[in-house]
C-alpha cells in the first residue's frame, strides 16, 4: 500500500533555483527509505516539503491517498529529527520529549509514563532532569529521537540525524535506529550523504542529484546496475574507475586505449543503436586483478601509488587511458614503478553512453 | 634555555600585574567620578542645611530623615507620593505595552517572508530619526482635542510609541538569533505559530525582553519634555515635579535631594532586578 506519494513535485526557490525537479516517488507503508545524494541535490528540500516546512511549487503530495500538498506542518502528524538536534534549550530533557504530547493535550499521568518508557528505550533515563546543554552530541540526538518516537506519527522524517556525531557513535546509533524501525514498523524517510549509513538503515535507497531522482533500489542494485554515470561514481568505495572507450573499427570490440574487449553479438547490436560516439567504461577497483598474460584484452600500466588497507591494497596505476585503481591482495603487491598488466572482469563492467546513461552492464 | 624562559615568564607576569593594577586604578577613579554626585545627593538629603553647606564638608554626621517625611507627607499638600505613582503607572504601562507589542512585531518581521519585510523594519527604526521636539505641537494639539491633556493615558500612548520602535528593532535581532530548526521542530511537533511564539520563541529571547524592558523603563521614567507639556499638573511625573524645585527662589536642598533620591531608586532597583536575566547564552547548545 503506498503511504506517501510525490506526484510531479517541483520546488523552485525565490531567485530561481530549482531544487527539486519533477519528483515522482512512492514510499510504501512501513518502508524505510533513504534519500542519498551530495549536498545541494534536493534531498533536504524533498524532506522539508514532506514535513510541510517548505511550500511545494507545483505537483502533489499524497499521504494515504489524502492530498496534503498545502496542509500546514502542524496538521501533518509527522515527527522529525534534525541534523543539529533542534532541542528546546529552555526545557529539561523530560519536557523536550513530552512536547509533542503536550501539544495534543495528552493527560499528564500518561505523558509521564510514556516519557519514562521512551527514555528507557533510548538509555537516557538518567538525564531526564537535565537541560540539553549538559548532554553530549550522541545523548542530544537520542533525546531528539525520543521526542520523535514518543507518539506514533504517520511518518518519521530524519534529516541527517547522525551528521554531527563522531564515527563510532554514528555506527552505534544507526544500528539503534534500524532496531527501532524493526520494532515500530513506522514508515521512515531518512536523509544522508553517507552510502554506508544509507545501506545500514534503509530498505531502499533513492539516489538524487541536481534535483532529480537518479535511481532507486538497494545498495546491491545500485552497485550492480548503476542507471547512469553519476550513480556509478557516487556509489561504491573506493570509487569506480571511468575510462574513455570507443567502438573498435570493425565494431566487434570495445577499445580502451590499446586494449580491446570483445563484445557479444547482442551487445554489438545494442551499441550500434546508440547515437553519437565516445563511451565511458566503468570498472570497480575490486573487479580488476593483476595478471601475467600479455594479451590485447588486458591493460598495460605502471604502478604509481600503493595504499595498503589491511589484507587488501589499493593499487593506483598509470595506464595509457589514465589512472586506474585496483583493489588487490596485499600479498605479492608489485612495487611502485614496476610494469604490470591488469585484467578487468568484463561481466562486472559498465558502459555509459555519450549522454552518460547506462548502456551495458557486463561486457563480453 | 630554560632559565631564559623562566625569566621571561616572570617578567611578563610582572608586566601583566602592573597592567592589571593600572586598569583597576583607572576603573576605581572612574567609578568614583560617576558615583560622587549620587553620593552627594543621598547625603545631602539626610543633612541639615548647615551640614550641607559647611566647609570643609562634613563627612561624619547623624542622618535625619525630616526631608523625606516632608517630601512625602507635608510638601505641597499631598506630597511627592502622588507624582511617584504617576511615574510608576506611566512607566510600567508604556514599557509593558512596548515590550509586548514590540515582541509580536519583531517576531513577525524576523520569521515571516513577506513583501517589503526589510523596508518595514527600517521604517520602524526611522521613526526615531527626527528629534522628538519636532512633534511636540501636534502631540499637544492631539492631546487637547482628545481631552487627554494632563492625563496619564496621553503619556502612556506617547511613551509607548516612542519605545515601540526601539523594542521592535532590538527584539528582532534577538529573534533572528534563535536557530530556525527549534521552531521548525515545534511546528512538526504540532504547535501553532502562536503557541510557538509564546512557548518557544519568547522564553528563548528572555535576555532580550529584559534588556528592552530596562531601556524602555529608563526612557519613560526620565522623560521630561513631553511630560512637562502634556501632563503639567495633576498627571505630572517625577521629572516634572523635580523641575519645580529649581524654579523656586530659595531651594530647600535637603528636600530637593530627597525627592531626587526617591526618583532614582525605583528605576535603579528595577534595573538591578532584571539584570540577572541579561545573561546571554541561553540558546547555546540548543543546536550542535
Amino acid at each position: 500500500m503506498p503511504h506517501v506519494e510525490f506526484l510531479n513535485v517541483n520546488k523552485m526557490y525565490p531567485g530561481g533555483t530549482r531544487a527539486v525537479i519533477d519528483l515522482n516517488l512512492t514510499v510504501e507503508d512501513g518502508e524505510f527509505v533513504c534519500l542519498l545524494g551530495p549536498s545541494g541535490c534536493g534531498k533536504s528540500s524533498t524532506l522539508r516539503m514532506l514535513a510541510g516546512l517548505e511550500s511545494i511549487t507545483s505537483g502533489d503530495l499524497l499521504l494515504d491517498d489524502r492530498r496534503i500538498t498545502d496542509a500546514p506542518a502542524q496538521s501533518r502528524d509527522m515527527a522529525m529529527v534534525f541534523e543539529n538536534y533542534a532541542l528546546y534549550p529552555h526545557l529539561r530533557v523530560f519536557d523536550n520529549i513530552a512536547m509533542p504530547l503536550v501539544a495534543r493535550g495528552v493527560p499528564r499521568a500518561e505523558i509521564r509514563t510514556r516519557v519514562h518508557q521512551v527514555a528507557q528505550t533510548l538509555h537516557i533515563s538518567q538525564h531526564l532532569n537535565k537541560r540539553p546543554q549538559l548532554l553530549s552530541g550522541g545523548e542530544r540526538q537520542r533525546v531528539a529521537l525520543g521526542r520523535a518516537i514518543i507518539r506514533t506519527p504517520q511518518l518519521f522524517l530524519m534529516d541527517e540525524p547522525l551528521g554531527h556525531l563522531e564515527a563510532y557513535l554514528r555506527v552505534q546509533l544507526r544500528a539503534e535506529i534500524r532496531r527501532l524501525h524493526e520494532r515500530l514498523q513506522a514508515t521512515t524517510v531518512y536523509i544522508t550523504h553517507d552510502q554506508e549509513e544509507a545501506a545500514a538503515v534503509s530498505d531502499r535507497i533513492v539516489v538524487m542529484n541536481a534535483g532529480r531522482i537518479q535511481q532507486l533500489g538497494t545498495l546491491i542494485d545500485l552497485l550492480d546496475r548503476p542507471a547512469n554515470r553519476f550513480v556509478a561514481e557516487f556509489i561504491g568505495s573506493p570509487p569506480i574507475n571511468l575510462l574513455y572507450a570507443v567502438l573498435s573499427n570493425n565494431g566487434n570490440a570495445l577499445q580502451i586505449g590499446p586494449t580491446l574487449l570483445p563484445l557479444s553479438p547482442p551487445q554489438r547490436a545494442r551499441l550500434k543503436k546508440v547515437r553519437g560516439d565516445g563511451f565511458t567504461f566503468g570498472i570497480r577497483p575490486e573487479d580488476i586483478s593483476l595478471t601475467q598474460v600479455r594479451e590485447i584484452t588486458t591493460i598495460p600500466g605502471r604502478v604509481a601509488v600503493l595504499e595498503p588497507q589491511g589484507d587488501k591494497t589499493v593499487l593506483i596505476a598509470d595506464t595509457p587511458s589514465g589512472h586506474l585503481s585496483a583493489l588487490v591482495p596485499s600479498k605479492d603487491v608489485p612495487q611502485p614503478g614496476e610494469s604490470i598488466r591488469l585484467r578487468c572482469e568484463g561481466s562486472r563492467a559498465h558502459l555509459f553512453g555519450p549522454d552518460n546513461e547506462g548502456v551495458l552492464h557486463g561486457i563480453g | 634555555m630554560t632559565d631564559v624562559a623562566i625569566t621571561t615568564k616572570s617578567q611578563t607576569r610582572a608586566v601583566v600585574r602592573l597592567r592589571n593594577w593600572t586598569v583597576y586604578f583607572g576603573a576605581c577613579a572612574f567609578v568614583g567620578f560617576a558615583l560622587f554626585p549620587l553620593y552627594m545627593m543621598i547625603t545631602t538629603s539626610v543633612k541639615t542645611d548647615q551640614q550641607a553647606f559647611a566647609w570643609p564638608p562634613v563627612w561624619v554626621f547623624t542622618p535625619n530623615f525630616n526631608a523625606y517625611y516632608n517630601a512625602l507627607f507635608v510638601f505641597g499638600g499631598r506630597g511627592v507620593g502622588h507624582y511617584l505613582m504617576n511615574s510608576l503607572l506611566v512607566t510600567v504601562a508604556s514599557s509593558a505595552l512596548a515590550v509586548f507589542l514590540g515582541a509580536m512585531a519583531a517576531y513577525g518581521l524576523a520569521r515571516f517572508r513577506f513583501l517589503g519585510n526589510r523596508d518595514i523594519a527600517f521604517f520602524i527604526l526611522s521613526t526615531r530619526f527626527a528629534p522628538p521636539i519636532g512633534f511636540i505641537v501636534p502631540i499637544y494639539l492631539m492631546a487637547t482635542r482628545s481631552g487627554l491633556l494632563d492625563s496619564p493615558i496621553a503619556l502612556i500612548i506617547v511613551y509607548t510609541s516612542m519605545n515601540l520602535s526601539l523594542a521592535t528593532w532590538l527584539l528582532r535581532g534577538f529573534f533572528l538569533e534563535i536557530p530556525i530548526e527549534i521552531e521548525e521542530a515545534a511546528l512538526v511537533d504540532g504547535y501553532t505559530r502562536w503557541q510557538i511564539f509564546l512557548r518557544v520563541a519568547l522564553p528563548l529571547v528572555r535576555p532580550g525582553l529584559a534588556a528592552t524592558a530596562i531601556l524602555s523603563a529608563i526612557l519613560s521614567w526620565n522623560e521630561f519634555l513631553f511630560a512637562s507639556i502634556i501632563a503639567p499638573g495633576n498627571a505630572a511625573t517625577i521629572p516634572v515635579f523635580l523641575s519645580g524645585f529649581s524654579a523656586s527662589m530659595n531651594i530647600d536642598w535637603a528636600e530637593y535631594m530627597a525627592v531626587g533620591t526617591m526618583a532614582i531608586l525605583p528605576i535603579m532597583l528595577f534595573t538591578l532586578l532584571l539584570q540577572r536575566h541579561l545573561v546571554r547564552g541561553l540558546t547555546f547548545g540548543a543546536v550542535r
